[in-house]
């Protein structure tokens, strides 16, 4: 409970950082709208080929403005030593690592919730009835994603290139996420039923488990570091 | 301008230091090289050497934010690695200017940090310790809009708050001003007349020593000096004089 | 003491040199030329030894990580980092080999085969742990980093070869090289000991690149040692 308290503060903290910083958010929005921009100009996609086109794009969307919300995942700790000053306390060190998770989880699904009907509306997609669906197995996927991503943000903060070194160590570990996840919207978007994907689905649940188990066991070890 | 004295801690529990042989290696650079001391409660101490002698590698050593190459600290006979989290809820660092949210205001920044320490401060209780620094004007103000003197007091009132019973700082001078200064001495000497411990690097010489009870001096890292006060401390003078920076006179 | 340890190096290297020309011998001659691949066949004797002793190594460096991590020694660390070079150098060669191979086979030198994605995938994993290790000076720092890529690594290989199998097989018919089978059927006795041949071979030869770079490493902390201790 101690845990849950002392994660709660760091989300207040974050949360109320980036209401008054105004830095990821805003970024990421206008990021993953331009994307969408760059995939109209550089693919023709017709209506009958969206259901294997769209989830790809979109996901590459995602996972593009999400590494931009992780390489500023810890700024505010790099000012200043704040960090310092967290590890400083006694404060338990995974409920920094569950914080970051959800902090990052809020950002993404922020953008994802603008992002996606846009999607539908800029290449004239008609499945209006499947997007709850579809939102549902990109949250998986984006937790899947800030599970993996927020532990290895912080390994690579205080490395050289750290931007450059997220995406080139955290892109081959998504590999099992980023298959589920387009797989299952592709299924989904095929069917129109997502009991078809349901493998897919639990392989994604699978690796969700699996990765914020590993990362709230090692956590502690890679920010003292 | 005289303000209302900070409150002393009022548990007399106290803590022993113990640091053994204790080593730290940047790279191939010794920064600290076979450090062994021990602190007492009621030590307040000044740690003294020129720039690049250590002295905040130590500091940092002792609150956990640097693992030691080799040696050990031990808090009453527990290692500070072993089981840290009750043990930091012990050690205090005062860094000034540095430490804080710049975009959370002064409150905001006390609540945040006293809250994961686990204690729960009522919003008197904040105002209050803003009264004593001074700072009580400035409470819903960003961090950030703050002079590095009044980010020294906010230090100072985050301290006061969490009542560690080992204190560390870090060239705590150059910022404050006068009353700040005697605010500052006066936790000081609270915390070490209370039982606990205050070990500070400093390079304002006269000051510390006139505050504190005993110096350690470092040079390249070993620990060349280590002595309580005395009157006159020819000793000291003789260790301390090469090292005297230029303009800077010290006299008992 | 280190003398020792240096003529059992020797000793290794003198059988890995054995070894290795005899598995060439059994496999180059002895090994009679496949039903259907012909003398194509013959570079099997090399692919699979080098893609099964590459994933010895990134066992090695997963133990090995958890091993640090858990003791904090630094040979632990050490051995890590040695194992994953190797790995990624075995890993690697596979590809090419793979290539080499599949040119004249498939007839490309490339295709999204499930088992050719995940080698490839292991490769890049690893690649990213060389350049991590590479960008953190801290050196405690950066064999903590290491140690948490090299067990999250090697616990997301399962993860992976999942979804790729399953990528393969439900999204696409199977390709001509079906996982669950080898390329040959009915293996000739001589076949079968040309590939344990170089199989031994390769496992010599990694646990003696293994020692050598291990040894580069020792040998590194120890010219640290004397530098921080020799200069007091």
């Amino acid at each position: 409970m101690e845990l849950l308290r002392q994660a709660s503060w760091l989300i207040w903290k974050d949360l109320l950082l980036e209401i008054r910083r105004r830095e990821s958010l805003v970024t990421m929005f206008f990021f993953g709208t331009l994307l969408l921009f760059v995939f109209h100009f550089a693919f023709e996609m017709p209506r009958e080929r969206a259901p294997e086109m769209a989830p790809g794009l979109l996901w590459l969307a995602f996972l593009f403005t999400g590494t931009l919300g992780l390489t500023q995942l810890f700024q505010p700790e790099r000012e200043n030593h704040c960090l310092d000053a967290l590890l400083l306390s006694p404060m338990d060190r995974a409920a920094l690592y569950l914080a970051k998770v959800f902090f990052n989880l809020v950002l993404m699904l922020v953008v994802e919730l603008v992002v996606l009907p846009l999607f539908w509306v800029l290449f004239n997609l008609d499945s209006w009835r499947l997007l709850p669906a579809i939102f549902m197995v990109a949250f998986l996927g984006t937790l899947g994603f800030c599970v993996l991503g927020t532990l290895f943000s912080a390994v690579t903060m205080r490395a050289r290139a750290r931007e450059l070194l997220l995406p080139l160590i955290l892109f081959p570990l998504m590999i099992p996420v980023i298959l589920a996840t387009i797989r299952t919207m592709e299924v989904i978007l095929r069917s129109g039923d997502a009991s078809e994907a349901l493998d897919w689905l639990r392989l994604l649940l699978g690796f969700d488990v699996i990765f914020l188990t590993a990362g709230f066991l090692v956590f502690e070890w890679v920010i003292e570091a | 301008m005289e303000r209302a004295q900070p409150e002393l801690p009022q548990e007399k529990s106290v803590l022993h230091v113990a640091i053994r042989s204790l080593a730290k290696a940047y790279g191939l650079l010794w920064a600290l090289r076979e450090v062994t001391l021990e602190l007492k409660p009621g030590d307040c101490v000044a740690l003294l050497g020129p720039n690049g002698a250590g002295k905040t590698t130590l500091l940092k050593l002792l609150c956990g934010l640097v693992h030691p190459t080799s040696g050990a600290i031990e808090l009453d006979g527990e290692n500070l690695l072993g089981d840290p989290s009750r043990l930091r809820s012990l050690i205090g660092f005062l860094s000034p200017s540095e430490h804080f949210y710049e975009n959370l205001t002064v409150a905001e920044n006390l609540r945040f940090f006293v809250s994961l320490y686990g204690k729960r401060e009522s919003t008197a209780e904040v105002t209050r310790i803003l009264e004593t620094v001074a700072l009580d004007s400035r409470a819903n103000e960003y961090v950030g809009s703050l002079s590095s003197g009044m980010k020294c007091r906010l230090a100072i009132a985050k301290w006061l708050l969490l009542q560690p019973k080992l204190l560390l700082l870090d060239e705590p001078y150059g910022m404050l001003d006068g009353s700040g200064v005697d605010l500052l001495e006066a936790y000081l000497r609270g915390l070490a007349g209370s039982g606990g411990i205050v070990l500070m690097a400093s390079h304002h010489v006269s000051r510390v020593l006139a505050l504190c009870n005993r110096a350690l001096i470092l040079h390249r890292g070993k620990l060349i000096f280590d002595e309580p006060k005395q009157e006159p401390w020819l000793t000291f003078q003789r260790a301390f004089g090469e090292f005297l920076p230029r303009g800077e006179q010290w006299s008992s | 003491m280190e003398k020792r340890h240096g003529r059992s190096r020797t000793i290794l290297g003198g059988l890995t040199l054995v070894s290795v020309l005899l598995g060439l011998y059994w496999g180059l001659v002895q090994a009679p030329p496949d039903a259907y691949q012909g003398q194509l066949q013959r570079i099997m004797y090399l692919h699979i030894p080098t893609i099964l002793t590459a994933y010895l190594s990134f066992f090695i460096v997963f133990i090995m990580s958890c091993l640090y991590l858990w003791k904090r020694d630094r040979r632990d660390d050490i051995l890590a980092y040695s194992a994953a070079e190797i790995g990624v150098l075995f890993t690697g060669l596979t590809i090419i080999e793979g290539s080499i191979w599949g040119k004249p086979t498939w007839g490309v030198w490339w295709t999204w085969d499930a088992r050719l994605t995940l080698t490839a995938i292991l490769f890049l994993i690893f690649v990213g742990y060389l350049i991590l290790r590479s960008l953190i000076e801290d050196e405690n720092r950066g064999a903590i980093c290491g140690a948490v890529l090299g067990i999250i690594g090697f616990l997301d290989i399962p993860l992976i070869h999942m979804s790729v199998y399953w990528w393969r097989t439900l999204h696409q018919p199977p390709s001509i090289l079906r996982p669950d089978k080898l390329p040959w059927e009915n293996v000739h006795p001589s076949m079968l000991i040309a590939l344990s041949i170089n199989f031994a071979a390769f496992l010599l030869l990694y646990f003696y690149l293994l020692s050598l770079r291990f040894h580069v490493g020792e040998m590194r902390e120890e010219v640290k040692r004397m530098k921080l201790y020799g200069g007091a």
